[in-house]
């Protein structure tokens, strides 16, 4: 009878204990976000969009090969010696014409990894998370800013340009074998300095 | 009361009588299958349903009813069809039919007879088998347990609801609920207090304790759903359903939960009567604190059902068989002691 | 035609109608489902008598009890049981028939003998009040006697299942 009496009491006890808990949330204001309306700011450093700064990326490459997923997809075309590209904000000097910066995010992974080789901080993550769509093809963003046209007249300048190098090269080597040949009958002549800028300088002075 | 329709077809006018509560009851249904989601959302700390009509989504209901209306009416190749299709209109049948004798206000009572809260009782007992129907014709597992579940229960939980009703009546010597209200009206107890039963006999609230336990189990809640617990049943012996005739046992549930409310507003806490003894009070108002009270009540069921987690069955048989009919018993001596000797 | 009549007609024919719905159907469950429309009906016809409490109780205790009872032995037993074909065919031809005759002829015999009072049902006023005070006065032997009974039953009901519950527990 005592132990009925006693656990009825703790029954009963704990029923309004728990009764109590839920009326006091019942008053307590939701924590609901009304999402379309409200949207909750992403904490720092919250991976959702990539995003690529254009004006400052110097077609280096680097993050598409820290890309595991190989998401990242990038064409350069060399800057012919008649333009100046300029500089970017860190003062890094421009040398290729961005022909294509293809960023798939339907293939991208979130990981981050692309955004630490970075030689100027050109590619990042936005909190920007509203980005879904019917078709897959819409998920592959495109940050050239380069029309079609540009593209095509900067790679046949870029490609004559080349050419022309080329036959200086040929030419210059025929000059360079013909004094040879010359040296071979009189005497040597000093080497021409190497005149053509890389990748792997930039990424040195980086 | 009819007389009062004045010079109309008496036919017409009974009709007129008994559409007031259908009227109450749909709109009740309405408002409280979208409060249910608000109380459980705010429990919860959400915002329950906030997207149809505005104003803290108010039409959500009539959307889902609509919904619900273009919804195929299903019914399975084995099941019997006329029981299948039968059921929820018995069940809700049932509800309403209850709610004939319940005195809504001192001007409205569906009907003025003897028996009254025999009647109620008599008829509320229909439910059961309307449920046992909805499980079988179904011809299927989890149905056909949900419908032997919830006759195992109401059958058992008959016992106390009947014993603590009889507790009150005993109290006010009549059936007929309109004289059951009558008698609680004024402010005489302590100088402030209402009239009404629980205040009256301090036995009468444990009756009270025991009448919503067993309230709670005979309209299916939480934490006594076991007919249509959704972790071990499916939906109970409203696996099979859909469309419309699931709405109408979501209906007839939501019916029978104001029904036993209302009976308990009516038993316990003085029915259309006015809290503050003439003030507010008259045929209008009477309609307006009958239904408050039953409110309350019905929000109550809710507050508990978002509260409490579910009952075992053989816990449930326990609490009725062994704790609620011995104490009602016990109790009803002791309101008789009460009522003689003072 | 008033309209308590046309509701009696209604009601007498749900009633007899689900009786021989419950007679001859094959199923038990569709049997026991047509004897609740039977009760119901029968219900429905003592309330057009003004027997209101006794309506009542007839729904109470058969509706919601013996019936329910009944509903539960027939599916506690096995699923199979529901679709039992029962004997269509007449058996016993010679005492069936001897049998219903005579029933035939003594319910005549009483219907046309008796002399049906045939009068105007006044509304009663306070039938429970009524029957109350002649229970616990004029009738009360009766009514101890078959509230022992039930008693009795109770009793005998949990004796019985005590036993078979105490028979396991003991093997083990």
């Amino acid at each position: 009878m005592t132990t009925v009496i006693r656990e009825g009491w703790t029954t009963f006890k704990s029923i309004f204990t728990g009764m109590g808990v839920t009326i006091r949330h019942f008053f307590k204001p939701a924590v609901t976000e009304l999402y379309p309306e409200e949207k909750v700011e992403l904490p720092k450093g919250a991976r959702a969009k990539l995003y690529v700064n254009i004006d400052d990326c110097i077609g280096c490459n680097l993050c598409a090969r820290a890309c595991p997923v190989n998401c990242i997809d990038i064409e350069t075309v060399m800057a012919t010696s008649d333009v100046d590209l300029g500089k970017t904000s860190t003062g890094n000097p421009k040398r290729f014409w961005l022909t294509q910066f293809d960023i798939d995010m339907a293939k991208c992974m979130y990981c981050d990894l692309c955004t630490f080789p970075c030689p100027t901080d050109c590619i990042y993550m936005v909190p920007e998370y509203e980005y879904s769509e019917f078709d897959r093809t819409n998920l592959v963003y495109h940050f050239s800013d380069l029309t079609p046209e540009k593209v095509d007249e900067v790679k046949e300048k870029a490609e004559k340009e080349a050419e022309e190098k080329k036959k200086e090269r040929e030419r210059k080597m025929k000059e360079k074998k013909a004094k040879a040949k010359d040296k071979a009958k009189s005497k040597p002549k000093p080497k021409p300095k190497p005149k053509q800028p890389d990748n792997k300088k930039d990424d040195e002075e980086s | 009361m009819i007389e009062s329709y004045g010079n109309i077809n008496p036919v017409l006018a009974v009709l007129i009588h008994a559409l007031i509560p259908l009227t109450i009851i749909l709109v009740y249904a309405l408002v409280a299958i979208w409060g249910e989601r608000k109380v459980a959302g705010f429990i919860q700390d959400r915002l329950g349903p906030h997207r149809v009509g505005g104003w803290h989504g108010w039409a959500q209901s009539i959307a889902d009813l609509l919904k619900l209306i273009q919804k195929e009416d299903i019914v399975p190749k084995d099941a019997s069809r006329f029981l299948f299709k039968f059921a929820p209109f018995m069940m809700f049948a049932a509800s309403y039919a209850a709610f004939a004798v319940l005195p809504f206000s001192s001007w409205y009572i569906g009907s003025m007879i003897d028996i009254g809260v025999f009647y109620l009782i008599a008829i509320t007992s229909v439910l059961t088998l309307s449920v046992i129907m909805a499980g079988w014709a179904s011809n299927n597992k989890w149905s056909l347990l949900g419908g032997m579940r919830s006759a195992a229960q109401l059958v058992s939980y008959e016992v106390p609801t009947i014993a603590t009703v009889l507790t009150v009546i005993v109290v006010s010597g009549s059936l007929n609920l309109m004289t059951v209200t009558e008698m609680q009206s004024g402010n005489d107890i302590l100088g402030f207090l209402p009239n009404w039963f629980i205040f009256q006999n301090p036995f009468l609230i444990i009756a009270f304790g025991i009448f919503f336990i067993s309230i709670l189990v005979e309209s299916h809640r939480v934490p006594f759903d076991l007919p249509e617990s959704e972790s071990e049943l499916v939906a109970g012996y409203q696996t099979e359903y859909s469309g419309m005739r699931w709405a109408m046992f979501m209906l007839a549930e939501y019916a029978d939960m104001l029904l036993l409310s209302l009976l308990g507003v009516t038993l316990f806490f003085g029915g259309w009567n006015s809290p503050f003894g003439s003030f507010m009070s008259g045929p209008a108002w009477g309609f307006f604190w009958f239904l408050l009270k039953g409110f309350m009540l019905v929000f109550v069921m809710m507050w508990i059902r978002w509260t409490l987690p579910r009952y075992r069955v053989d816990q449930l048989m326990h609490i009725c068989w062994g704790i609620l009919i011995p104490a009602t018993f016990v109790n009803l001596i002791l309101v008789a002691l009460w009522e003689v000797v003072f | 035609m008033e309209f308590t009549a046309i509701l009696f007609y209604v009601f007498a024919i749900l009633t007899i109608g689900s009786a021989s719905i419950m007679v001859f159907s094959k199923n038990i469950v569709h049997s026991a489902f047509a004897l609740m429309f039977t009760l119901i009906g029968v219900a429905a016809i003592y309330v057009l008598l003004y027997a209101d409490f006794l309506a009542a109780t007839q729904l109470l205790v058969y509706v919601g009890g013996i019936l329910i009872l009944i509903l539960f032995g027939v599916m506690l037993t096995s699923q199979e049981s529901a679709k039992l074909n029962f004997k269509t065919v007449t058996v016993n031809v010679v005492p069936a028939s001897i049998l219903s005759v005579t029933a035939l002829v003594l319910l005549t015999y009483v219907f046309t003998t008796t002399q049906w009072a045939s009068r105007n049902l006044e509304t009663p006023q306070e039938t429970v009040e009524i029957l109350g005070t002649m229970l616990m006065s004029d009738y009360l032997l009766p009514f101890i006697i078959a509230g022992v009974l039930l008693l009795i039953a109770i009793i005998g009901s949990i004796l019985m299942a005590t036993r078979l519950n105490s028979k396991p527990t003991e093997s083990n």
